[in-house]
């Protein structure tokens, strides 16, 4: 599903990933964990093909190449869900219009597709009262909860957090830990990449450690006993469009 | 065109009203510009064309020639430049003597000195200078002619009226299509600019180019439209006042009007697309 083959990223005269290879097979959870500086979020931009890397060889997917051109870099983005530790939140917009939005973005226009899907994604993290706040009006777990369900409107077969419980409480963080343990319990490929060793392991997935732009230890897959159970509620049976 | 790019638009519109105020402003102001010059050269083109049409050559004939060497002269001037009228010396010194007036200056001449003639009616093809010119040397070979007058000088000034007209048309038509290309162009830049993180977070959740560009542009348009019906609102007031206060001019005809919004809008859509192309490279990863 995601392999690195030999991959780094040199910026200007800092090595930010030094030759990096590993691989995560299909509805894999992979927990990247290592301090700042580590080459954490260089490894998720190079997913994301908002860098290109200095050597070696991405595949996402059926997605392998240097640097995508931009229509190819769009088409990938929309078969992937992104978590952001600081949210990226449309402001302007109620959390139901910012999970929507991702739903238009995939070419799907039609009310009876697009409210349905983000009302459901809503319901899943837990926001199916709040359709209608705006971002400024959540609290910190509230907004990620709504970037969870943005990332997951759509379905994707990865989901990628960065920092997800970062600029949260230890009470939130928790349910963010269990909302994304819930996603990948659902199919999704789950990599998440944090400072914080504890929410690797409460993740339960296989732990890499990351220092110094290397891999210095992959760990095996534990699952944790924070993890709570899977949805009772299905997803609608829409197939995934990657078309815009 | 779904009807998410126009909500996004009026969206975009509302959120930054003073931006968008601002170019409608200054495109109502070039487009009232180029409007004005619009109208001076559509009044001027008519009065040109009106003079132009009463372009004709007099060709003064021989006293001696036979009406049949006349008629044929008519039917092969005719055929070669124009419809030939006949003016008789009697119909000639009757025209002579309304335009003159007096009747006392008028006894003084003792007989008609004035020749009979035929009058030709150019061709629009050779209501030009060069082409009179070059008619007026073949027809004085003709054996039954005696002189050729076409007004040469006066030929040539109204010539050169004409295509002073049609180069400063084309001047501030690119002035003001250059203005418009740059207003557009930064009032776009500007919006994104003031967007930008909207716009990145949509390129990180992988939205199209298209898909982020289209409300952008059709802000670009609506904005346009709505100048330049601003400014043609505005001109047809000035000429009211105009023909009210000054003299008779007459507004723009429906074609003028239609190329005059067409253009606008296109030119708005090509700076949109140039100004999107540009900015949206380097507003996100």
């Amino acid at each position: 599903m995601i392999t690195f083959d030999h991959v780094s990223r040199r910026y200007r005269e800092r090595l930010a990933l030094d030759s990096v290879s590993w691989h995560m097979a299909e509805g894999e959870c992979v927990v990247f964990v290592g301090p700042s500086g580590a080459g954490k979020t260089t490894l998720l931009r190079l997913i994301t093909h908002e860098l290109a890397p200095s050597s070696g060889t991405v595949t996402v997917g059926t997605f392998r190449g240097p640097r995508l051109p931009r229509a190819k870099r769009a088409l990938l983005r929309r078969t992937l869900g992104i978590i952001y530790e600081d949210f990226r939140l449309l402001n302007d917009r109620t959390v139901f219009e910012n999970v929507a939005l991702a739903v238009r973005i995939t070419g799907r226009f039609a009310d009876t597709e697009v409210v349905p899907r983000a009302l459901y994604a809503l319901k899943e993290v837990g926001l199916q009262q709040k359709p209608a706040a705006y971002p400024s009006e959540l609290s910190a777990g509230e907004k990620q909860r709504a970037a969870i369900a943005r990332a997951i409107v759509n379905r994707p077969a990865v989901v990628l957090a960065d920092e997800p419980t970062g600029a949260l409480e230890p009470a939130s963080a928790k349910e963010i830990i269990g909302l994304l343990r819930r996603v990948h319990d659902e199919g999704a490929a789950l990599l998440v990449v944090t400072t914080r060793l504890d929410v690797g392991e409460a993740l339960g997935g296989r732990i890499l450690r990351l220092h110094d732009g290397r891999i210095v230890a992959d760990g095996a897959t534990v699952r944790s006993p924070y993890a709570p159970p899977a949805l009772g509620v299905r997803p609608p049976a829409v197939a995934p469009d990657r078309g815009a | 065109m779904h009807l998410y790019y126009l909500r996004e638009a009026w969206r975009s519109f509302r959120h930054h009203p003073g931006l968008a105020w601002t170019a409608m402003i200054s495109l109502t102001a070039t487009l009232l510009l180029c409007g004005i010059f619009l109208l001076l050269t559509h009044n001027a083109q008519s009065a040109v064309r009106f003079i132009g049409d009463r372009r004709e050559m007099v060709v003064y004939l021989r006293d001696e020639i036979a009406p049949e060497q006349r008629d044929a002269l008519i039917a092969r001037l005719t055929e070669l430049y124009g419809t030939a009228t006949f003016v008789s010396r009697e119909q000639a010194w009757e025209e002579f003597s309304q335009q003159v007036g007096d009747p006392q200056l008028l006894q003084a001449v003792d007989q008609n000195p004035l020749p009979a003639s035929l009058r030709v009616r150019l061709r629009p093809e050779l209501l030009n200078y060069p082409a009179m010119e070059q008619a007026a040397k073949q027809v004085s070979q003709f054996p039954e002619v005696e002189d050729v007058r076409y007004g040469g000088e006066w030929v040539r000034r109204l010539d050169e009226l004409q295509a002073t007209l049609a180069r400063g048309s084309l001047a501030v038509g690119v002035t003001v299509a250059l203005a418009i290309l740059l207003v557009i162009y930064n009032t776009i830049r500007l919006t994104v600019m003031a967007r930008r993180r909207e716009v990145e977070i949509m390129i990180r959740l992988g939205a199209s180019d298209r898909f982020i560009a289209t409300p952008f542009a059709l802000e670009a348009l609506g904005q346009t439209l709505v100048s330049a019906l601003a400014a043609l609102g505005l001109l047809f007031t000035l000429q009211q006042f105009v023909v009210q206060q000054v003299v008779h001019v007459t507004f723009l005809p429906p074609a003028w009007i239609a190329t005059f919004l067409g253009g606008a809008v296109l030119l708005a859509w090509a700076a949109a697309a140039l100004a999107l192309a540009r900015t949206l490279r380097s507003a996100g990863p």
